[in-house]
């Protein structure tokens, strides 16, 4: 890969529970202690026990900007996880498995599921073979993969008697010890591993010691077996302190910082870590930070609630009374908030509603990724009811656009929906100070009037459309979900009814003409290529990688990145679309919810489009593949169907 | 000085029907506001939507005419975002204990401080007469063309079995009598509910006046030694039997007046700032978010659990 002296993909795999999940998270921090830029994600059934899951992990010394398919390195402790993982293994890779498992068939994999024992077996009948791990072992060898088995209950054996902790409590370490075999064989030198395990663990002695054991006891076992290679040199970003961070708890971190002081919510994936890290930090001590403001402690009241319908409407209670509130939720918990949402429109209520989409229809597919929800946001809520939608593509940008929504619901006195997926919310990324500074960002809070105010009129109807707004408690009003006069009182009159309706109107364009069109849509790439893909959302990095990807097998793409979806920037996507011979739209939901949009609000049709339905990630591989196979065969309609 | 009744008085017109129960209820509260003396601008009324959730147009205040059902969830974002307004929740049987009924059941396991004033004519007066979730099955009253097949809630049950540490009845006509319940359950620190047995003159023709008049009594005038105060963990035991026997009593005779009233548990703003002490000093509501417009606040300063030393 040009431009990358490491590229490192590696899928770590195992039934769900089972400690795969730390084994992944000791995946992330050991590169990052090496001086890697990492991401890595976690796919999993919506199960708490038993069910496939993995982690699949990029690492390079530049930022990795997605993941990447196939891999080099699989660790597949378990039956399952090889012979799902087959076919993801690059040629000269190296795979990872338990020799215990040769004899395992795909078909009396209880938790597999049944389409995929199908496939298994049919793939291996066209070779003559059963469709055991000792066949997949060998379809791997004969592609050119390396493969290493360990004989993993020797090995926890040993690791107990050395230890003298319980067989039965360290049986999750094999995941430790598969990784470690494959972190050796990757030339990661072991203290790193140990390094790793620390910060995993804290100093919880009764686990460490015996993962520790583990890990040392399967590098002696991989060493003797296969020898040591090259160590993997340091990468350059050695010697600072950086962060690995969720998409979850970049935005539960945004929150924090960008002064929310409430958040209710009730619980639903991919929504639910937020909440969570918001809560597990809500009594912050911040010292000198606001000693100015006279504060050493700060607090946000985070509140689980009796359902959705709640959540937002605690919410928007919060924010009358001046607090700065968001609730979190998914596609089934944002379905219940509409008619809240609709209020928030009709009350001119600030409100920060984080969306973080999974597969639907209805519950679909609730730990796996999607962006179905599109439409859903934009037009949530009935009766004519604007509202900023806001996409973040990546976590960078998840960070600095919660603050902005915050300060957007206050200053224009309006729901923000910030839309965010399954992706986002279980893929980590590494981090440096300088990339989450919100020192880059004000506190905006509008027209707030604290006190009491003469002949208060909450609704005043005035030329941008933005009233001057009171919290609850200072001034007699009444803040209406009816149409209403300028104080708030219900009105059913013709003029008051027209005026309000236009005083909505109004604000609406304030919106659409104080954000900058520039902050909406971002071109990336050459403006003057044939071919431009847009987008929205969390795909955003697979599409840079493959326009990189393109560019360098001479197809000139550029990507016009969708940030605010409403109001939409109308104007510089109809100018970027003109230029345009072929647009493409890239979009992980099947009714081309963006093509609908761009088509609706500048008239350009999207022609082509590259829809990624199985529920996984969008790949860069994928992009690369729908660009191709547009260019060469003019189809409106390319399915992508990358993941395991 | 102290306020007056016609203080809490908007100048807006009232548009019930005439002889309609609400007008009781509203004179009992605005009664009960002036002998608290509470600042209007200081009082929070929090509708959802009804005929009776139309008192936030009648009571003066900083109110809140929220959608049907969720005014209780509205209500209890505002009390905790700044806990020291007063905050009342008025609402029709159908609003609370029909679409609401999972706010009004969450409620009382949170025990905010919020008083809860069902108007409750058991039928849906704004909607022209259904049968509300507190009409008694088979009951058949003129807006419904067969009687009704659903059975009736219990509103003291529900709120007794949901944790609510004040839990009364009241009579819409008898406003003295009501007065007081509605001052006693302001000044409850606590999730308080009023039920106030509401006539509908217009829509129910079963449940009326002259109905209610033959079957209400209140509990301390038949029994001068009823104490429905929980002082202690003991006192429930000793006196759930007999509150739970006079919520129980339906039919031809309906007890009034406060059914219970628990002083042991802590209200959730108490909870809070136990979790989070200083939470009553600076709520949500009046916390400083910024420093003159700047975040002072650095990600990689807080949440160190997050952080890697390479
Ligand atoms: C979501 C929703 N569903 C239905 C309605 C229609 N609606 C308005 S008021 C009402 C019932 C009112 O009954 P109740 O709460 O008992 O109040 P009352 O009018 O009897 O005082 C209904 C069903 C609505 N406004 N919103
Ligand atoms: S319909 Fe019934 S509840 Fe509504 S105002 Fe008329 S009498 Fe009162
Ligand atoms: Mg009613």
């Amino acid at each position: 890969m040009t431009g990358l002296t490491v590229d490192l993909n590696i899928i770590i795999g195992g039934p769900q529970g089972g400690g795969v999940e730390s084994a992944g998270q000791i995946a992330l921090k050991v590169f990052t202690l090496k001086g890697y830029n990492i991401i890595g994600t976690r796919e999993y059934h919506s199960n708490i026990m038993g069910a496939h899951s993995y982690f699949h992990i990029r690492v390079s010394d530049n930022t990795p900007r997605a993941l990447r398919l196939p891999v080099e390195s699989l660790v597949a402790v378990d039956a399952e996880s090889l012979l799902t993982h087959v076919n993801d293994v690059a040629k000269g890779g190296i795979v990872v498995y338990d020799v215990g498992s040769v004899d395992q068939n795909a078909l009396t994999l209880a938790p597999m599921e049944h389409s995929l024992k199908k496939r298994i077996e049919k793939m291996f009948s066209e070779r003559g073979a059963r469709p055991t791990v000792s066949e997949a072992i060998k379809l791997l060898e004969e592609r050119g993969v390396r493969t290493l088995g360990l004989p993993l209950k020797e090995l926890l054996r040993k690791t107990s008697e050395e230890t003298g902790a319980l067989l039965a409590s360290i049986a999750r370490a094999v995941n430790i010890m598969g990784l470690s075999a494959a972190l050796h064989v990757l030339g990661v030198e072991f203290p790193y591993i140990v390094k790793a395990v620390e910060a995993q663990f804290g100093k919880r002695p009764k686990i460490l010691a015996p993962n520790i054991a583990a890990a040392r006891i399967a590098v002696e076992y991989a060493r003797e077996k296969y020898g040591s290679g090259n160590t993997l040199p340091d990468g350059p970003h050695k010697g600072r302190v950086r962060m690995i961070a969720t998409g979850n708890e970049i935005v539960a971190m945004a929150k924090i910082v960008g002064g929310l002081t409430f958040e209710s919510f009730y619980p639903i994936t991919p929504s639910s870590d937020e909440a969570h890290y918001i809560e597990e930090n809500k009594y912050l001590d911040v010292g000198g930070d606001f000693k100015e403001a006279g504060l050493d402690k700060l607090s946000i009241v985070t509140l689980q609630t009796e359902d959705e319908i709640a959540a937002i409407g605690m919410a928007l209670g919060a924010a009358l009374a001046g607090a700065r509130a968001s609730t979190t939720t998914s596609g089934p918990g944002f379905s219940l908030m509409n008619e809240f949402i609709s209020m928030a429109v009709e009350a001119e209520i600030p409100i920060v509603i984080s969306l973080w989409m999974r597969a639907g229809p209805s519950t679909g597919i609730a730990t796996r990724t999607g962006q179905q929800d599109l439409l859903h946001a934009i037009f949530s809520g009935h009766g004519d009811t604007p509202k900023i939608v806001i996409a973040s593509g990546d976590h960078v940008e998840a960070f600095y656009d919660t603050i902005k929504a915050m300060n957007w619901a206050e200053k224009f006195q309006t729901p923000v929906i910030h839309l965010l997926d399954k992706y986002l919310a279980s893929t980590s990324v590494s981090l440096d100070e300088w990339d989450l500074d919100p020192s880059l960002v004000e506190i905006d809070r509008g027209k707030r009037v604290y006190g009491p105010v003469k002949d208060y009129k909450r609704y005043e109807i005035t030329e941008d459309g933005i009233s001057p707004m009171a919290p609850l408690g200072f001034n007699t009003m009444i803040i209406n979900s009816l149409e209403h006069d300028e104080y708030g009182f219900v009105s059913e009159d013709p003029i008051d009814r027209e005026a309000m309706v236009l005083k909505r109107v109004r604000k609406f364009e304030t919106i659409s003409k104080s954000i900058p069109e520039t902050e909406k849509a971002v071109l990336h790439g050459d403006p003057e290529a044939r071919v431009t893909i847009v987008s929205f959302g969390s795909t955003k990095q697979a599409i840079l990688s493959a326009v990189e990807e393109l560019g360098r097998e001479g197809v000139k793409v550029n990507f016009l990145q969708i940030r605010v979806l409403s109001p939409f920037p109308k104007d510089l996507v109809s100018k970027v679309l003109g230029r345009a011979e072929k647009v493409v739209s890239v979009e992980a939901n099947a009714t081309g919810q963006l093509a609908f949009l761009v088509r609706a609000h500048t008239g350009h049709s999207v022609n082509h489009v590259i829809q990624k339905l199985n529920a996984r990630p969008l790949y860069d591989v994928d992009v690369v593949y729908g660009v191709k196979r547009i260019i060469e065969s003019g189809v409106e309609r390319v399915v992508v169907s990358s993941g395991s | 000085m102290a306020r007056r009744w016609l203080d809490y008085k908007t100048g807006a017109w009232v548009q019930w029907c005439p002889g309609c129960g609400d007008f009781g209820i509203l004179n009992a509260i605005y009664g009960a506001l002036a002998e608290l003396d509470i600042d209007p601008a200081r009082l929070v009324v929090v509708g959802g939507i009804g005929c009776s959730s139309r008192s936030v147009y009648y009571i003066k205040g900083s109110n809140v005419h929220t959608v049907h059902g969720r005014a209780i969830p509205v209500a209890s974002g505002i009390k905790l975002a700044n806990p020291e307004l007063t905050v009342i929740v008025t609402g029709g049987d159908g609003d609370l204990l029909g679409i609401g009924g999972n706010h009004f059941t969450a409620l009382g396991r949170r025990n905010i401080d919020i008083a809860i004033f069902i108007y409750d004519n058991a039928v849906y007066g704004l909607t022209k007469g259904q049968a509300g979730p507190t009409l008694p099955l088979w009951v058949k009253t003129k807006a419904l063309t067969h009687p009704n097949i659903q059975g009736n809630v219990n509103p003291l049950l529900l709120a007794f079995a949901a944790g609510y540490t004040f839990i009364a009845r009241g009579y819409a006509y008898h406003v003295n009598q009501l007065r007081g319940l509605v001052k006693a359950a302001i000044l409850h620190k606590g999730s308080a509910v009023v039920d106030i047995l509401q006539p509908c003159p217009t829509y129910n023709d079963f449940m009326t006046q002259e109905w209610y008049e033959k079957r209400i009594y209140y509990l301390s005038d038949e029994d001068p030694s009823w104490d429905p105060v929980i002082r202690s963990p003991e006192d429930v035991k000793v006196k759930a039997p007999r509150i739970l026997e006079k919520m129980l009593e339906t039919g031809d005779r309906i007890p009034l007046g406060v059914f219970l009233q628990d002083l042991t548990k802590e209200t959730m703003e108490e909870r809070l700032d136990k979790v989070m002490p200083g939470y009553l000093k600076t709520p949500p509501a009046k916390r400083p978010i910024d420093v003159k417009g700047r975040i002072p606040l650095h990600p990689f300063r807080i949440f160190k659990d997050k952080l890697l030393e390479t």
